[in-house]
């Protein structure tokens, strides 16, 4: 016999999914603050400050791993799910 | 110098891009496969230059290729030395591509990249859209399609044949040997074509099938190891020279994550080849989009006559109007896809449920009603395997319990789900599920041939440590048993450790079996520390101890920061278990020794030659319900031998 499932959710799902989505919400807004600076940073790896190519890769992985996570949790959480 | 021409962002431009990357992302969940295709021209469409739409691309997808990556190697699939050594040369690639696109900047200046990027689109597109558009009509036709190679085809099998001194490389995922000499030109056409247009799988993942021979499911999946390495190396690259927006690409992520889920959804309601239909019809559009730029590029850098600023508006109006409608068209399948599934999904289940008898009362979780007993009822058996050899011995053994005890073994495999798994295709999400359910079966009949009673379960789930708690309480197991992948240092940390997981929540209790390890019940160590769990896992160890005339081991470990008192305390809880043991007639010894537990109790087993630890967990709350206790976890870390943890209730 073969079962097939998925993952329910729960209240501790849902405030994990709040809290991702919370953090998410932080990161993005600090984007959009920080958003003329940035250009200049990059303006200035160009002139030759080459530590400065560091932040947008450590910003790239930091946004991936808490945006990736709420965002996976945020459709299933919707009840959104694969047809088995 | 020229300055950099960063597009301005405004709530209007945020919201354009949120949508784009929505849309791209819905149609690469969909297709499975990067949806850079569709990002870099959109990202052009909107005033982006080539160079930079391409840099910013590659940061937004380098860090889902890591996670996707991590999570599918926790599965098996990845083959990461074959991933690095052609990640290393798509490395190369990447430089030289990205190399070029410089170089023809600083020669022709925005549009001698964006002709280059445009040309290269064209080509490409053209040729894999076309593919996928004959596969498409040949399968909706219900002709053979090329789907997997069953057989090695000849180009893999020459491959193989090869063997060229001092550049093979053995690569255990297909257990052959293979000269670095024909993995270097494949990985820098990967990264070439990824530092250009940023989908090097155009590339990478065919090559892996046809010519290096590897399953479909392994090519995807090592695919996302050759990304990260020249996803992050690119994205390095042009960020030295101040080419990654990341402003832009964040943005771009954002509707990215969201909709790549809803497209990988939309997969599973549909058949194979209306999703091929949908991604060859976006990528011939595409092309087409790409096509109506070109005559403005040209005439920019001098090549043809400059076309009136007339002319060239309506050029560029055409090619941002198909390529919105391609992007449209792409979200309205999907959607109507998706929609149409789920209601019939719905409507089914309903039908279903309707038809159905009055179903048995469920029965009672048995995080409720507890373990009755500790005492080594082991009738039901959970075994976890995923097919590979880190399960293979736990397999084994609980086929050998089962026969002993007269257990009925249930035996799961989990089929992951989430975006990086359903992005991959329907089928090779069906190839998945048809290698789980091959393993499963294979067990199943080799259990049934020793006369054992063996139900199987393929369970769709995130965290594999959830569902496997989850159905040892539905099936009431007496017994979890599972093997370990010997994970350690960051891998570790960041991969989550399944078996400490299914320790620390599980209600019943739980033995891990590595991979060299033989229960012969030869001798057992009983680690105790006079506490009620450690009582528990006394009593299951002398069941144990006489169920197979084993010798016991009892130790219990102090530290030289312990007093007087906590080393009679040892000595009383090592006395009463012997006792007891005696009593019963095994032949037993008790230890109290000093020093680091984990090591005292490992490196007992491994003097008295033993093939069990048996030891009691500390409770389920808080904390120690993820950690189970450090002593436990690190003799599951450290002992090459068979590890019994019993559970209280």
């Amino acid at each position: 016999m073969t079962r097939f499932s998925l993952t329910g959710g729960s209240a501790r799902a849902l405030a994990v999914t709040l809290l991702l989505g919370a953090v998410s919400a932080g990161l993005y807004f600090l984007l959009f603050l920080y958003s003329d600076r940035l250009v200049e940073l990059a303006a200035a790896t160009r002139q030759g400050e080459k530590l400065y190519a560091l932040i947008p890769i450590v910003i790239a992985l930091v946004f991936s791993f808490v945006h990736g996570a709420f965002t996976g949790r945020f459709w299933e959480l919707l009840g959104l799910r694969a047809k088995k | 110098m020229d300055t950099l021409q960063f597009i301005d962002i405004n709530a209007t431009t945020a919201l354009i891009l949120f949508l784009v990357g929505f849309v791209g992302g819905m149609v690469s969940g969909f297709i499975g496969s990067g949806g850079a295709f569709v990002l870099t021209p959109a990202m052009m469409s909107l005033g982006v230059p080539g160079v930079i739409a391409v840099a910013s691309n590659m940061a937004h997808k380098f860090p889902k290729s890591l996670v996707g990556a991590i999570k599918r190697n926790r599965y098996g699939q990845v083959d990461i030395k074959l991933g690095l050594v052609m990640g290393v040369f798509a490395e190369a690639g990447v430089f030289f591509g990205k190399g070029l696109m410089v170089d023809i900047r600083d020669a022709l200046g925005g549009a001698g990249t964006n002709l280059y990027v445009s040309a290269v689109f064209v080509v490409v597109l053209g040729i894999v859209g076309g593919f996928v558009l004959r596969d498409a009509i040949r399968e909706k036709r219900g002709e053979a399609t090329q789907g997997e190679p069953k057989q090695l085809n000849k180009v893999a099998r020459w491959v193989r044949t090869l063997n060229i001194p001092g550049t093979m490389i053995h690569f255990k995922s297909i257990n052959a040997r293979i000269s670095f000499i024909v993995i270097a030109p494949l990985g820098f056409a990967t990264g070439m074509l990824a530092s250009t247009i940023a989908v090097g799988g155009f590339i990478g993942v065919p090559a892996m099938i046809y010519i290096l021979g590897l399953p479909a499911l392994m090519a995807s999946a090592t695919e996302l190891v050759i990304a990260f390495v020249m996803g992050m190396g690119g994205s390095l690259f042009y960020a030295l020279d101040g080419f990654v927006d990341i402003r832009l690409a964040m943005i771009i992520l954002a509707g990215s994550l969201f909709g790549i889920q809803i497209g990988a959804i939309g997969t599973t309601y549909v058949k194979d080849h209306v999703v091929k239909f949908v991604m060859a019809t976006i990528m011939l559009l595409v092309l087409v989009s790409r096509f109506f730029y070109i005559p403005g590029y040209l005439g920019e850098l001098g090549f043809t006559a400059e076309l009136a600023p007339d002319t060239r508006s309506v050029l560029d109006g055409i090619g941002q109007g198909i390529l919105a409608f391609a992007l449209l068209f792409g979200a309205v399948m999907i959607l109507k896809a998706l929609m149409q599934g789920i209601r019939e999904h719905r409507l089914a289940t309903e039908a279903a449920a309707a038809a159905a008898p009055a179903t048995p009362a469920v029965a009672p979780a048995a995080a409720e009603a507890g373990q009755l007993s500790p005492l080594g009822r082991f009738e039901r058996f959970l075994v976890a395997s995923d097919g590979s050899e880190f399960s293979a011995a736990a397999v084994r053994e609980a086929l050998g319990m089962a026969a002993k005890c007269g257990a009925e073994v249930h035996v799961m495999s989990l089929l992951a789900t989430g975006a990086e798994h359903e992005a991959l295709g329907e089928s090779i999400l069906k190839q998945e599920l048809e290698m789980v359910q091959s393993n499963l079966d294979r067990i199943r009949t080799e259990a049934e041939a020793a006369g054992i009673k063996c139900q199987t379960h393929a369970i769709h789930g995130r965290a594999v440590d959830e569902e496997i708690v989850a159905l040892a309480d539905q099936v009431q197991a007496d017994l979890i048993i599972m093997g370990r992948r010997g994970r350690r240092g960051l891998a570790r940390l960041m991969l989550g450790h399944a078996t400490a997981q299914v320790i620390g929540s599980a209600h019943c209790s739980v033995l891990v079996v590595p991979r060299a390890a033989h229960i012969e019940g030869r001798h057992l160590v009983l680690a105790t520390d006079g506490s009620r769990y450690a009582d528990a896992a006394a009593v299951t160890a002398a069941r144990l101890a006489q169920f197979c005339d084993a010798r016991v081991s009892v130790v219990s470990v102090t530290t030289p920061s312990h007093g007087p008192e906590r080393r009679t305390e040892a000595q009383q809880a090592v006395d009463r278990v012997v006792e007891h043991m005696r009593n019963e007639g095994t032949e037993v010894e008790g230890l109290v020794q000093e020093g680091v537990p984990s090591e005292v109790i490992t490196g007992l087993a491994r003097e008295r030659n033993a093939d069990l630890i048996v030891t009691g967990s500390h409770g389920r709350s808080g904390l120690e319900r993820v950690l189970i206790g450090s002593v436990s976890e690190r003799i599951l870390n450290e002992t090459p031998c068979a590890v019994l943890v019993v559970k209280t209730g």
